[in-house]
């Protein structure tokens, strides 16, 4: 038993010492949102600033950051939202009647796998077209490229789980087609409804190349705002670091609530998990 | 469920109408225009006339230099960063298949770098980078070493790019295999061992194989993924210093919204949908010979 002590000791301090590069990073990121210019502009570096006020934090969101939290969680909802209605309404559709074949479906999910520079172009001059740059529904309908293929995929995956006899006792019933999905079904796939829901909300929330080139005075999602502080003549590393701490936090969160989802929502639902 | 039903078959057809639509209008139609004008020159900034040259623009990336670069760099991000996202969460992965207290604590804590937007990861390894001030060089320096200027030298930017894709995406490879490791019965492994094989033999005769489908479904996500880098290259280095880091959808967002030559950059977004239509077929084929896991 002695060198199998030996070992576990081993794989334990391995994995200590990557979680301390993991996470490292991290801390350096939020002591840099508590100094002050003459302490992140120094050699050798500080590690632990003089003070631990808000003061950053509040210059941060002053310089955009507020603007740019409301105008992603504006997107991120309504595209949410849209994602998880229409998509849940098309899973069941797939998942119960085989409608259009697996062809159909498999389809839905390759729009998924575009990538965004390819579409955002034509969508670029279709919104120009429309006199749609720099609004919020430009951003919501492009973010449904991405999250209503998801949510479909998702959706199905939890509809394909749930034994059919259930919705079928209440057709019985007299319950009718539309009763059975919405009395029926849609409660009992309410947890997957909710991991979709908060995975939609994160990519969206996180997405920078479409806020980019689809914002532009009026829209500016945080990621945008983020990018555009760093981009400035004078990089204001306390508030950046400010910012994007506010602007992960939710994420985190919902990230945590997410776990048992997280790889079959990472992987398309190819891996259950 | 048996046939459908003519009634069932309007409720199936209404409900999977607006996705069609929202599709249709958004991907589909889009797309076909931007396939007309991948065969035209146009651009827009000096209020440029559309001009129909058929295939010159796609013929005008294999003689583009800059391009070439680009798809160089995005070939590293492949090679390297997935290769090494990949062995690195294989490691993890198996010393994290054991129970022990606290455990999903520190899976969860593993798992940060993912769900952060890439555009925080980026102003992260912004200020680590940093030449002068930053963490990284500092620390070379206690241990001896030289500063290295990580985002403005030309033949170590590409990498430090690849670096902090590393940290953002090794966690998912760790958390996708750790997923398909606990799918795999303990007795298998007890049976292996009862039959006298080593460690070794495990994991490349029972594990390994059991592990397969999850691995490449793992490997071909991130594959697609990092082939369209575009948010850690414009954060770290802009594509700089000069060209020297600029990734496939770098370029093609400057072509497109910044040089405004709308054919030439439809062009290059055709040349990457073409390799993702490829990339996700192979993907697609593997899930449907067996729903994986």
């Amino acid at each position: 038993m002695r060198q199998r002590d030996g070992v576990t000791v081993m794989i334990f301090v391995g994995v200590f010492v990557l979680l301390a590069i993991a996470l490292a990073p991290f801390v350096w990121n939020v002591l840099t949102s508590f100094k002050d210019k003459g302490e992140y502009f120094t050699y050798p570096p500080v590690f632990i600033p003089s003070s631990f006020d808000l003061e950053h934090y509040i210059q941060g969101l002053r310089l955009g950051g507020a603007k740019g939290i409301k105008d992603s969680f504006i997107i991120a909802s309504f595209t949410t939202l849209l994602a998880i209605v229409f998509g849940s309404l098309a899973a069941y559709s797939l998942s119960r009647f085989r409608i259009g074949g697996e062809n159909f479906a498999f389809w839905i999910l390759s729009v998924r796998m575009m990538p965004p520079i390819a579409s955002v172009l034509p969508l670029f001059l279709f919104f120009r077209f429309l006199r749609w740059l720099d609004t919020y529904q430009a951003l919501i309908l492009t973010y449904s490229l991405v999250n209503l293929p998801f949510a479909v995929w998702m959706m199905k995956g939890f509809f394909d789980e749930l034994p059919v006899e259930l919705e079928e006792a209440a057709l019985i019933d007299g319950c009718g087609r539309l009763g059975a999905f919405l009395r029926v079904a849609l409660p009992l796939v309410a947890p997957g409804l909710v991991a979709t829901a908060l995975f939609c909300f994160m990519f969206s929330w996180n997405e920078f190349l479409f806020a980019l080139i689809l914002g532009r005075s009026r829209v500016i999602p945080v990621t945008v705002n983020i990018a555009g502080l760093i981009g400035g003549h004078e990089i204001l590393w306390a508030e950046i670091s400010a910012v994007s701490i506010v602007a992960s936090v939710p994420i985190i969160v919902m990230a945590i609530i997410l776990q048992r989802y997280l790889v079959r929502g990472l992987t398309l639902g190819a891996v259950k998990g | 469920m048996g046939g459908l039903r003519r009634r069932d078959w309007w409720i199936a057809f209404f409900f999977v109408l607006p996705v069609v639509v929202i599709l249709l209008s958004i991907s589909i139609f889009p797309m076909i225009y931007s396939f007309y004008l991948s065969l035209c020159k146009w651009d827009i900034g000096m209020g440029g006339q559309r001009v129909f040259i058929g295939v010159g623009n796609y013929l005008r990336l294999f003689s583009d230099a800059r391009f070439v670069n680009s798809l160089k760099n995005t070939g590293r991000v492949l090679l390297f960063g997935v290769g090494t996202q990949f062995l690195l969460g294989l490691s993890l992965a198996l010393l994290l298949n054991r129970s022990f207290r606290g455990r999903s604590l520190i899976v969860t804590l593993f798992l940060l770098p993912m769900m952060i937007s890439p555009v925080v990861v980026g102003c992260i390894w912004r200020i680590i980078y940093h030449y002068q001030y930053g963490p990284l060089n500092y620390l070379l320096n206690r241990f001896g070493f030289r500063s290295v200027n990580w985002l403005g030298n030309g033949s170590v930017s590409p990498y430090s790019i690849i670096l902090a894709d590393i940290w953002e995406w090794t966690p998912f490879m760790v958390i996708t295999l750790l997923a398909g490791l606990q799918a795999i019965p303990d007795d298998l492994y007890e049976a292996a061992r009862v039959d006298g094989a080593n460690r070794w033999q495990v994991f490349s005769g029972v594990v390994f194989p059991l592990l397969r489908p999850v691995v490449i479904v793992a490997v071909l996500i991130r594959v697609m993924d990092a082939f369209k880098i575009f948010d850690l290259v414009a954060l770290l280095t802009m594509g700089g210093p000069g060209q020297a880091s600029e990734s496939i959808a770098f370029y093609n967002y400057l072509t497109g919204f910044k040089y405004f030559s709308m054919g030439y950059a439809s062009a290059m977004s055709y040349f990457q949908l073409a390799v993702i239509v490829a990339i996700a077929n192979v993907f697609l084929r593997s899930w449907r010979r067996r729903e994986v896991v």
